[in-house]
Order: structure tokens, then sequence, then C-alpha cells
């Protein structure tokens, strides 16, 4: 912690941080239900522009040439996407 | 309304329902212009970004109350809106997170001086031979938001991968996750290696993952089963207080 950092320590208002903290908590929580719930129809791995982040082979990955950009995902929501996951 | 960031009002615009446009308006509203940088940052998911910010924050003058509420939560109101409405999914959540991590590296040290205390410390990893981690992220999201110190030691993590960490970190709970029916058995292999080098009664183990049933977890003699990330939290609860009472009897 630097010299600026410690004089702040006096201003912090334990309880009110606490409080914030508290909402952060319920925010998390709320999401780790929804994406419990998604994960039921559509791969946690593919993001909103269907790009895929799993660090493991699928069968779905589609590389484009660009080698540094992170593989397109051509699988469909309707089949259970866990089947082209390899091991 | 005043949101003055360009890029942290059209995300507001994401926010539809009135209620919340009005809750999460009236936080931003009058907030200073570095605050809405931050919670643009973190919704965008650039911790490096969030980080900077946060520490020119402290050194302006701001108090971790204000960057806490102002910056980073207001920021994270706006992802649970987009995640809730499917404008967003988990990795980017993941990332949001990632960014709330960076900004509270340098807020956390400050309440804990200030004696809010944090809940414990926890080993999170995938086990040896599994490489699928978003049980394992969302856990560590999940434990971080409850005031724990997670330390994530990463995918195909060796039982040597966990007793080191636990050294090195003084960890009370160790949390392992396999997706793989093949990768199972390696939870047991690693409380195994716990007990080889007599570390066992140092710390509490928990397991989850999709394929970890509670016998399971019972049969490779771990302390707790977690069956989702929020469930996951309220094991590590209780294995934190478990571990404190047997220290202190």
């Amino acid at each position: 912690m630097n010299e600026k950092n410690s004089e702040t320590d006096k201003n912090v208002d334990v309880a009110k941080a606490e409080q914030s903290l508290g909402r952060l908590f319920e925010m998390y929580r709320d999401m780790a239900v929804k994406a419990d719930s998604v994960m039921q129809s559509r791969c946690p791995y593919k993001d909103a522009d269907s790009r895929c982040h799993a660090k493991f082979g699928c069968r779905n990955q589609f590389f484009t040439n660009d080698p540094t950009a992170v593989p397109v995902c051509a699988g469909s929501d309707l089949i259970d996407y866990k089947e082209a996951w390899d091991n | 309304m005043t949101i003055t960031h360009e890029g942290l009002a059209a995300e507001f615009e994401y926010v539809t329902r009135l209620g919340e446009r009005k809750h999460i308006s009236d936080a931003i509203d009058g907030t200073a212009a570095i605050m809405q940088e931050m919670a643009y940052s973190l919704i965008v998911g650039d911790n490096t970004e969030v980080d900077r910010l946060t520490l020119e924050a402290l050194n302006s003058g701001f108090s971790a109350n204000q960057i806490l509420d102002d910056g980073l939560l207001n920021g994270m109101a706006i992802v649970g809106v987009k995640f809730r409405d499917n404008i967003i999914f988990v990795p980017e959540v993941l990332v949001a997170a990632r960014a709330m991590k960076a900004g509270m590296a340098h807020i956390e040290p400050i309440l804990s001086a200030s004696g809010a205390d944090p809940a414990g410390t926890v080993i999170m990893g995938t086990v040896k031979g599994d490489l699928h981690d978003i049980g394992k992220n969302l856990c560590i999201m999940m434990l971080r938001g409850a005031g724990f110190t997670v330390h994530d030691i990463g995918v195909d993590s060796s039982p040597e991968d966990f007793i080191d960490a636990v050294e090195e970190y003084e960890a009370e709970v160790v949390g392992m996750s396999a997706l793989l029916t093949t990768t199972m058995p390696n939870m047991g292999r690693t409380i195994a290696a716990f007990e080889d080098m007599g570390l066992r009664d140092e710390v509490r183990i928990m397991v989850g993952g999709a394929p970890v049933t509670q016998d399971f977890a019972d049969e490779m003699g771990a302390d707790a089963y977690g069956e989702n990330a929020v469930d996951a939290v309220d094991r590590a609860k209780d294995l934190v207080k478990l571990l404190e009472e047997l220290k202190s009897s």
C-alpha cells in the first residue's frame, strides 16, 4: 500500500463497505444462478459474439485465418454442446 | 441524468426496466469522471484499466467506499442486467469479475487495515487431466464476492500443485473441480496426497463439478460437496468455521 492509500484508511466507513460487499455478493449470486440456467442450453464457453473461450478442443471450434484470434463457435444451441467437447 | 462518459452512457442504454434505470442512473448521476471511466472499464472487462484507475483514484484522494460504490459496483450492476437479459454471456461475466478483482486488489488491503477481515483463504483448481474451468471460475467469482481470498491454480492441476499452493498461501480450504468422469478419481488421489504429506488435518477439502455427487465426495474422503457456485460459498464458510473450532479445541 502506498503512502496516499494509508491516509485514506482513516476515511473508510467499514460498515458501509460491508454493505457494498453484500450488494456485490447478491449480484454475483444472481449471475451464478443465471449461469446455471443458461448452461442448460448454451455452451458456457461461447461469448456474445459466438467466440469460443475454451482451453480444450471442441469439434464446434472454427478457426479463422487469423492465428491470434480465438476460434468461432459453429455449434447450434439446439444440440447438446457437450457432445462436441474433446476430453 | 448526467452520465458524461460516452461509453458508459451507451452501456446504460442496455438497462431498459424503468425501476432499474432510475436506480442505476441515481447511483451514477454526479459521480466523478474517473469513476464513470472505471465503471465502463469494468463492464468491458478491461482489468488493466480498472487496476490503473483504482490506483489513480486512491492517489487522488477518493475513498475506498467511493471507488467501491461509484466505480466498481455501478459497473457490475450493468453487467448483471446485461447478463440477465442475454446481451452478454458467461465469458463476458467472468472477464468483468476479473476486472473487479483487479480493483479489489487495491481496496481489500485498505478494508483489512480498517478491521474488515477476509472470510478465509481458499485454493481452487481443476484436477489433473481436466481442462474445463467454467465451473471453477464461477465458484471463484462467488467466493471472492463473499470475501474469501482465493488463489486460482488453474486447470490440469496435480496433487503437488494443490499441496504447494496450500503451503505457500496457508489456505484453510481447498476446492477441487472436475467435469469428466475420467478425471474425477484424481480428486481422491489429491486427497490421498494430502494424507501422505501429513497435511490432511491442516486443511478442509471440498469438491464439485457436473458429474460429482455427495456420495462420490464421501467415498473420496472429501469434507464437503458443493452442488453449484452458490452452494460452494456456504460449504467454504462451514469448513472455515469447523477448522477454527478444531484448532481452538
